[in-house]
């Protein structure tokens, strides 16, 4: 293929939403060329090893894509594939981060999506360092808010082995498989405006390597203060032991491994009458009034401007809103040729929400249409 | 039960004690300073010398802070305790669904004799009702509300057919085929005439259904037949046709030929 068709590159500066950045450009096609990243840090310059294995796995599940590094990996160029969706027994070094974003790509993939994610490094717990939330989250919260967008079917997230970040909040040993059977055209059009009030709150407790009590005192602790609100809340244990992982240190004999990822944690969910979902962990605390939280905010604007071309709309509140991540995205999109968003304040509402319009752009599945 | 117990006994310890410390304050001090030294000179000798006595003098028994109760046993009511589907709904690895309260309520029974009796009667008068509606054309004017005779049998065939029958009761099944024939002649020229005269005076008729002739496929026959030619008096006729299929394409030799 002559890459003579293909548009100039947009043009990208910073280490900041790196992973955001190539989603939107996977999904729409454009070619993107990011700079500068991490170019004043002396100790880690350019990309680091999470991002580098996205990259791995974004090669993976897509047909054709063109990955350009420079010499110090601080400048990255990236002409997107089709997008074909086959990567199994995927080995990365991934953070929160990539599962939050790779179920958006996943709907537009030609097939179903199936990504092991294995490895040292794979954390499934949240990280209090970086704010990435919980797989448990991911499956609870994030992947229910597809289902407002008419997909729904075969989408599967399992968690083969639990860890929670190794020493120095860096490093883990888990496993967790990403199944995404569920294809469209184009996610439907949806109107969130109604937030509905909280009728139950789930939540999993884990504790990995530790005794079965921290969950225990962790669910107790919780529902003092969760139950005297809402009495239908139920909390799961979920006790694992810790991953083993091979022991690199000079001291190691050969062959040895080593646990890590050791810890507990919470994540919490609560449902409003309406479905409506709001997540907590303890890494990233459940924060924003209307219909979305802050966490799920960039995962549902983005499938709403990847949307049919309708006007969708979401309520949200302010303080989400005006998250440093909310307008990045929206900048980005703007980039990226979407138009733009249509606020005003939601009018019945005393807490000040607003009503975020966004006009889909038709960004259809390739893959589909020819299938 | 246990508060009230402590109560009690938080009441008779503070009486005891007023009774015991009120009357006599200072003898009593003075008494028991030289009971103790008097023990305290015996035990010496006996043994070894005691230490210096310490400053705590024991438990203070005037206290009026009251006893605390801390309870650390948690509330295992019925509600909190999870059910087993409840929890494999939510720890399966698909995102779950929306909170399904299980709604295990049994449907209402009807409270009294008289109801259930009533719903039967409403329901026997409304199958009545639909009934006359269907068949009201069947019937005339001197008969009751029932149809009779050939028009019972019209009447059997509607229900019949809005049970879910295939075909008519009056359909003739077997006729010669000359009739059959002459009835789809007729049909056909009854239609084509219907919409002459309609496309004649202009008005617009509903789209022709062309019926498909079904010659196409080989009719059903029967299980271990032989599935090629025809079996007349005990003897299998292979057509030329049939041969031929049965051999297949002839190859062309043309190009081998050497």
């Amino acid at each position: 293929m002559s890459t003579t068709s293909s548009p100039p590159p947009l043009r990208f500066t910073g280490s900041k939403y790196l992973v955001q950045r190539l989603v939107l450009s996977t999904l729409t096609g454009r070619p993107i060329r990011i700079s500068q990243i991490r170019s004043n840090s002396t100790t880690s310059p350019g990309l680091l090893p999470h991002e580098i294995s996205f990259l791995r796995l974004l090669d993976t599940i897509t047909n054709g894509s063109l990955i350009e590094f420079s010499m110090t990996g601080t400048t990255l160029l990236y002409r997107p594939g089709l997008l074909t969706g086959s990567a199994q027994g995927y080995g990365a070094d991934t953070s929160g981060v990539l599962k939050h974003e790779l179920p958006a790509n996943a709907r537009a993939a030609k097939a179903a999506l199936n990504v092991l994610f294995t490895g040292a490094g794979v954390i499934t717990s949240s990280t209090p360092s970086t704010g990435d939330i919980s797989v448990d989250t991911v499956r609870t919260a994030i992947l229910p808010l597809y289902r407002n967008f008419g997909i729904e079917n075969n989408i599967e997230l399992r968690i083969l082995r639990r860890s929670n970040p190794g020493p120095g909040n860096r490093g883990g040993g888990g496993e967790v498989q990403l199944l995404f059977g569920h294809q469209v055209r184009l996610p439907k059009t949806v109107h969130l405006l109604n937030a509905g009030r909280i009728k139950s709150i789930k939540g999993v407790a884990y504790a990995t390597g530790v005794s079965a009590a921290n969950n225990a005192r962790m669910i107790e602790a919780a529902r003092g203060v969760l139950n005297p609100f809402v009495a239908n809340t139920y909390i799961f244990s979920d006790v694992s032991s810790a991953p083993l992982v091979p022991d690199t240190s000079k001291t190691a004999q050969l062959g040895a491994r080593r646990k890590i990822g050791v810890g507990f944690g919470i994540s919490l969910v609560a449902e409003s009458s309406t479905g409506a979902l709001w997540s907590a962990d303890v890494a990233s605390p459940a924060e924003g009034a209307g219909y979305v939280s802050a966490v799920a905010a960039p995962t549902v604007l983005t499938l709403m401007a990847m949307g049919s071309e309708d006007v969708g709309r979401v309520k949200m509140g302010r303080d989400v809103l005006g998250t440093e991540e909310v307008i990045s995205l929206a900048r980005d999109l703007r980039a990226f040729g979407a138009s733009g968003w249509g606020l005003r304040d939601a009018d019945e509402d005393e807490q000040g929400d607003v009503v975020v319009s966004v006009v889909g752009r038709g960004v259809g599945n390739v893959g589909r249409k020819i299938a | 039960m246990a508060v009230t117990l402590g109560k009690r006994k938080r009441v008779g310890r503070e009486t005891v004690s007023r009774i015991e410390t009120a009357p006599q304050d200072a003898p009593n001090d003075s008494d028991q300073e030289d009971l103790q030294a008097i023990f305290r000179r015996h035990f010496e000798a006996k043994f070894k010398p005691l230490a210096a006595p310490s400053d705590w003098d024991g438990i203070s028994e005037d206290e009026e802070a009251p006893v605390e109760i801390i309870e650390h046993s948690t509330s295992t009511d019925a509600a909190s305790l999870l059910d087993k589907q409840a929890q494999k709904a939510f720890m399966s690895s698909k995102p779950p669904t929306s909170t399904s309260t299980s709604t295990t309520t049994k449907p209402k029974r009807p409270t009294s004799p008289t109801e259930a009796d009533g719903e039967a009667l409403n329901l026997k008068n409304d199958l009545a009702l639909q009934r006359l509606l269907k068949e009201s054309h069947l019937l005339d004017s001197t008969t009751s509300y029932s149809p009779s005779g050939s028009n019972r049998h019209k009447a059997t065939d509607i229900r019949l057919q809005s049970l879910g029958s295939k075909s008519s009761i009056h359909v003739q099944e077997k006729m010669p085929m000359s009739h059959r024939r002459g009835i789809t002649a007729k049909a056909t020229s009854k239609e084509e005439r219907r919409r002459r005269e309609a496309k004649e005076n202009g008005i617009i008729l509903e789209r022709a259904v062309k019926v498909q002739k079904t010659t196409g496929g080989r009719r059903e026959r029967g299980v271990g037949t032989p599935g090629v030619g025809k079996f007349r008096g005990g003897m299998l006729k292979l057509s030329k046709r049939d041969v031929a299929s049965i051999e297949g394409p002839k190859k062309s030799t043309k190009g081998r030929r050497r």
